[in-house]
């Protein structure tokens, strides 16, 4: 495939900050195989990362990978991945990777390339410059010290008002674990801000005036992207809207379609009133508010609009105006985000409910969205919410914190759920301040080693959703039985999946669900009702399977796992089904190489394969069955004492999660009793060099043995 | 049409009204006041005579109408034209212009209030050709008579068989919307695609419309000042036409 | 035997069904009847008719004395006409009468909606008892105050009094969540264990993105 035949841009620009050295590769000669983005990664990290390297040493790298379909208008692409050894991942730092939207990998792939590959540490802060084919080491000396919104803006002044800033903040300078990169306002990758900082980077800006070409015949091209948007639904493709419409047979009150005729964006000037067909291609993006959807009906009133990354049509970060918050807490009265983002700020509090009312909830939101978003501070999925929380409630800080410097933080504040509290939480996380701001700057694990807590403190309380390795759960049991369970076991962080809730929680009815269930995973059987679970079968672990192999083509395509893929849809005419194939079909059409759905997923296969290599190598460790595919225990509980597999518990048995492993194991090929994968498994899949590497260090189950 | 044609026509149409057959510009055109749209059909008022300059007369039919309010800054319009009519996604190219204003609006990174954009109040400014009614900027500046006009829709568009790529038309609009593509080394700007624009369609939000013409290049100032280059025979043909008030009658 | 399909009297039947639901508003035979009879349709079908094709009735309309049985066979003839239009449903409303919409225009969940708008009562249940049955699910009781069901707290209380005290309406009850919200479901088709647990976990999604 030529580097000009489509889809990709062609190049790898490398940046080596030690030595100055800037260098391009050609992406297809190099790694056509892993396709780009998350994949890209996971390959520059096995070639040419070590095992035992740490996410701070300059040895570690950078990689910001877009993807083949970035920079066209696919639905709902944009994503950047950006993979390292990954700082919060305890005990010991392993491969990782954050996701941002936004508009920066539109950007690289205008500007020329596939992805940044980011090496070495510099002396001094800097920023890298690129402008098309022109790519410089530039001074940050100015900006060091400054916030990610003044950086942006400096930097834009200086390279021109289209360039895209990813940029840290405070607490990725300081080398924060919990530090992270922003671009366009909002759009952050979590964990990576201290890896930058450690090399003195302090921004990428990047400009474009290039191309993605679409070598497949323009019409064909333009046919199926009218197809794509005609089955999208709302923000993670519920496909039916959360209100009783004449215009749909069912609806979801818990659906994030919640763009309801009759509502309005409220602080547009003038308002925005929704109006109309619901299906109507030019109306998608009043769909979806996140701002409601998480805060509740009172948000519509200030909501200014829809935002997000380039080319998604659905919008789900929405911007907000909350006058309020200039003259309560001193902040900029917009800001926006989605998800735990979106609510940083009420998290650190009591759960909504505890009479406060739904104004302050979003002024915390205000808060939390404006320091988080400036000072560039990760939540790691609300883990930094819930460690605070319970450190507290809990008794610890009292006990370990210094007298002094726990009479220094407003507890009282804390108390009375006031979002004045987050102006000093979150600078001292950010800032590293004290004991308390520096052991939850650096994630979870931090506060076991720090204070000698045992992981199981958290590990046995269901309250902190804590999963294993230092992160969260992330759509595990509660949402989705063995299968979240499953995919909860894979990563190095939370799991970041969003392929199997998207579907369970898309507000069809079950038997719908099921239906489309067998026809994609072979049987109804693949879907449990929500706490309603059966046993394990082999077509959950097919789903399973799909889940995580769909989740890595997105991130290496750069199409985003919040939205796709694309099984259902809102169209009753064809039975609520969507379109499995999406991605390879927009992929042959790009490149101009067709490829069905089975080869594309092969591919798939081929990068989370190599994600696991990563981890076995860097773990030094063969069997991940029992050392990295863990289930915290409870998991294994009821409150309520319901025993597994009645209705009305997320319970899980552990011989049946043992047999779901099992299965799972069985159907990527890896060996039952390590959990790893063999080396003729790594040879199938074009990873005959990984195989061998680790064969050679015994770390595959017929060497290890 | 070719221009061989115009004058036997003219002087058809001069004869017709009762005219002498020696008909200058400006007598034509005070005749054409009445005709309008008749020989708009012909094209007439587009070339008077084998080496006069081509000048637009005519009003487009209709152009793209933009409302900042409902704009969510997706893009997806810059992508639909240069995907759809170009077959590459490139902003830079776009013949609607979002890439550069949404970050920060019109007026660039500024800072303080009454910045527009993500970064600012969240407004985002579309960049939409206005069809400009005569004198039309960039088919006045461009020396090869390469911007005509699109007969469906009376849109302005470059001739990418004529344009020979000296950029002039770029820095004669005032409102920056030429675009150039350098894979094919010639200008390109919005043509209305044939009545059914694709970024219209693109919209996810409803946020450009596609309206009967009006003259935009009143509202607002531009946003730069053009740089006029006006070759001495086109200047000239402008005298035809715009002669010192008192002067009646068809010489 | 009346014919079916595609004669011009059996689509501007159809015709009016949809105008109807496009509003939306349910059509009864009288409202299609009285549709037909505003274009100059419906004369036709004011005729007695046996075994004739509509085509072939009788210009010169019914004769006096003849209108009540008359107007009783042109709405059978009617409901004969629409019971095999293609797009066109229909369902017992809750006034006895037969009711049509286009499910493409109107779905039958909205028209189910619409047909009990002024019976709170019987709106609220069926709402309930639908959820229960077909997702299955319990629904929260602030769905009812939102459009297209309008109602006002009060008047839901009033509802659930009157659901609590009505034998019709035993199966309809309900459970609170640890956050303070309410959800209303029917045991007929959910067990209360399993729609409190649904309802919790309705209420953590928020927490859970």
């Amino acid at each position: 495939m030529a580097a000009t035949s489509g889809g990709f841009a062609g190049k790898v620009l490398r940046v080596d900050l030690s030595t100055g050295k800037i260098g391009i590769q050609d992406t297809i000669e190099r790694y056509e195989a892993v396709l780009g983005g998350a994949g890209l990664g996971y390959r520059v990290l096995w070639d040419e990362v070590p095992a035992g390297t740490g996410p701070f040493d300059p040895a570690n790298k950078l990689v910001f990978a877009a993807g083949a379909l970035v920079g066209t208008s696919v639905p709902c692409n944009g994503r950047a991945t950006v993979t390292t050894i990954f700082p919060t991942c305890w005990p010991r730092p392993l491969v990782g990777s954050g996701h941002m939207g936004g508009h920066f990998a539109a950007k690289l792939k205008y500007a020329g390339y596939d992805a940044l590959i980011v090496e070495g540490r510099a002396d001094k802060p800097v920023w890298i410059m690129i402008r098309d084919a022109r790519v410089e080491i530039r001074d940050a000396g100015h900006l060091w010290g400054s916030g990610i919104r003044r950086t942006t803006l400096e930097l834009s002044q200086e390279m021109g008002p289209d360039c895209v800033v990813a940029a840290i903040g405070q607490a990725g300078e300081n080398q924060a674990p919990m530090g992270m990169v922003i671009n366009s306002v909002s759009h952050s990758a979590g964990g990576v801000g201290g890896v930058m900082g450690a090399k003195n980077l302090k921004a990428v800006a990047v400009q474009g005036s290039g191309a993605v070409r679409i070598a497949g015949d323009k019409a064909e091209w333009e046919k199926l992207i009218k197809f794509h948007l005609s089955i999208l639904g709302g923000n993670n493709q519920h496909v039916v809207p959360s209100f009783p419409t004449p215009q749909a047979e069912y609806y979801n009150p818990a659906s994030r379609w919640v763009g309801q005729p009759g509502r309005r964006w409220g602080a547009a000037k003038p308002p925005v009133e929704l109006a109309g067909d619901i299906y109507d291609l030019n109306r998608i993006a009043y769909r979806t508010n996140s701002a409601a959807y998480f805060l509740g009906g009172e948000a519509w009133k200030y909501t200014v609009r829809g935002n997000g990354c380039t080319a998604c049509p659905i919008r789900c970060h929405t911007m907000l105006r909350v006058p309020s918050v200039t003259v309560r807490y001193g902040i900029p009265d917009m800001a926006q985000n989605t998800c735990i983002a979106l609510q940083f700020g009420r998290m650190f509090f009591k759960q909504p409910g505890d009479g406060k009312g739904g104004e302050a909830a979003i002024e915390a939101c205000m808060v939390g969205m404006h320091l988080a978003d400036d000072m560039g501070l990760w939540s790691n999925y609300g883990q930094l919410q819930r460690d605070l929380r319970k450190l507290y409630e809990g008794g610890y800080l009292k006990t370990r914190l210094g007298s002094k410097e726990y009479a220094s933080i407003p507890w009282d504040k804390y108390e009375n759920g006031d979002p004045a509290f987050l102006l000093d939480i979150i600078p001292r996380i950010a800032n590293r301040q004290g004991e308390l701001g520096d052991v939850l700057s650096r994630g979870t694990g931090a506060i076991f080693d720090h204070w000698s807590i045992p992981e199981a403190e958290w590990a046995r309380d269901r309250t902190t959703t804590y999963w294993k390795m230092g992160h969260p759960k992330h759509h595990a049991n509660e949402d989705d039985g063995q299968c979240g369970v499953i995919i909860n076991t894979q990563y190095n962080r939370d799991a970041q999946c969003h392929s199997h809730t998207n579907f369970v929680r898309n507000g069809l009815p079950l038997e719908i669900q099921r239906k489309l269930a067998a026809a994609i995973w072979g049987s109804p059987d693949a879907l449990d009702a929500p706490g309603d679970y059966t046993p394990a079968n082999v077509y959950k672990a097919k789903r399973a399977r799909w889940s995580l192999v769909r989740k890595e083509l997105h991130d290496a395509l750069g199409v985003c796992n919040w939205m796709g893929p694309w099984v259902a849809s809102p169209r009753w005419e064809r039975g609520y089904a969507g379109d499995d194939s999406l991605e390879s079909r927009f992929l042959s059409l790009a490149t101009g190489r067709a490829i069905d759905r089975e080869e594309l997923d092969r591919a798939g296969e081929r990068i989370f394969t190599l994600h696991r290599a990563l981890t076995i190598r860097d773990m030094g460790q063969v069997d991940m069955r029992s050392k990295h595919d863990l289930v915290p225990p409870w998991v294994f509980e009821d409150p309520n004492g319901a025993a597994p597999f009645t209705k009305g518990t997320t319970r899980m048995d552990p011989a049946d999660i043992a047999l779901a492993m099992d299965l799972f194991y069985e159907i990527m090929g890896w060996d039952k009793a390590t959990g790893a994968p063999t080396g003729e498994r790594y040879a199938s899949l074009g990873l005959g060099d990984v195989g061998e590497a680790l064969r050679v260090g015994k770390l595959t189950p017929e060497s290890g043995r | 049409m070719k221009r061989g044609r115009q004058p036997e026509l003219i002087r058809l149409a001069a004869e017709a009204a009762g005219l002498g057959a020696s008909l200058s510009r400006r007598g034509f055109l005070m005749l054409s006041v009445c005709t309008v749209s008749g020989l708009a059909a012909l094209g007439l008022e587009q070339a008077f005579g084998a080496d006069a300059p081509l000048v637009i007369l005519d009003n487009a039919k209709g152009m793209i109408l933009a409302d900042p309010t409902r704009c969510v800054g997706c893009q997806r319009c810059e992508l639909a034209c240069t995907e759809f009519n170009d077959g590459r996604a490139q902003p830079s190219l776009a013949r609607i212009k979002i890439s550069r204003t949404v970050h920060f609006g019109p007026g660039g990174p500024t800072g303080g209030d009454g910045m527009h954009g993500d970064w600012g109040d969240g407004l985002v400014l579309q960049g939409v050709c206005r069809q400009c009614p005569h004198p039309v900027p960039c088919a006045t500046a461009c020396p090869q008579n390469a911007i005509k006009v699109e007969p469906e829709t009376g849109a302005r568009a470059v001739d990418p068989a004529v344009c020979v790529g000296c950029r002039l038309c770029q820095r004669a609009c005032p409102w920056d919307m030429l675009s150039f593509d350098e894979q094919a080394g010639v200008a390109t700007k919005c043509f209305l695609c044939h009545g059914r624009p694709k970024c219209v369609e693109a919209c996810p939000a409803g946020a450009l419309r596609y309206v009967p013409w009006r003259d935009l290049t009143r509202d607002g100032g531009p946003q730069r000042s053009g740089l006029s280059v006006v070759s001495p025979e086109s200047a000239r043909a402008c005298t035809d036409c715009h002669v010192p008030a008192g002067k009646t009658g068809v010489r | 035997m009346t014919s079916c399909g595609t004669t011009g009297l059996a689509q501007a039947a159809a015709e009016a069904v949809r105008e109807a639901s496009r509003e939306p508003r349910l059509a009864t035979c009288g409202d299609v009847l009285a549709m037909l009879l505003e274009r100059g349709l419906g004369d036709v079908l004011a005729t007695p008719a046996s075994g004739r094709d509509d085509e072939e009735a009788d210009p010169r309309g019914v004769p006096d004395g003849a209108q009540p049985a008359a107007a009783a066979d042109a709405a059978a003839r009617l409901a004969a006409l629409l019971a095999c239009q293609p797009g066109i449903a229909a369902f017992v409303s809750l006034s006895g009468q037969t009711v049509y919409h286009a499910p493409e225009l109107l779905s039958r969940t909205y028209a189910l909606i619409l047909d009990r708008k002024d019976s709170p009562i019987a709106l609220v249940a069926e709402e309930i008892r639908t959820n229960s049955r077909d997702y299955p699910r319990p629904v929260p009781v602030k769905l009812f105050e939102a459009p297209p069901f309008d109602l006002s707290p009060e008047e839901i209380e009033a509802v659930l009094r009157a659901m609590a005290a009505g034998a019709a309406y035993q199966d309809i009850t309900f459970a609170a969540t640890t956050n303070g919200a309410v959800y209303l479901f029917s045991s007929l088709h959910l067990k209360r264990e399993y729609a409190a647990f649904l309802a919790e976990r309705a209420e953590t999604l928020v927490l859970n993105p």
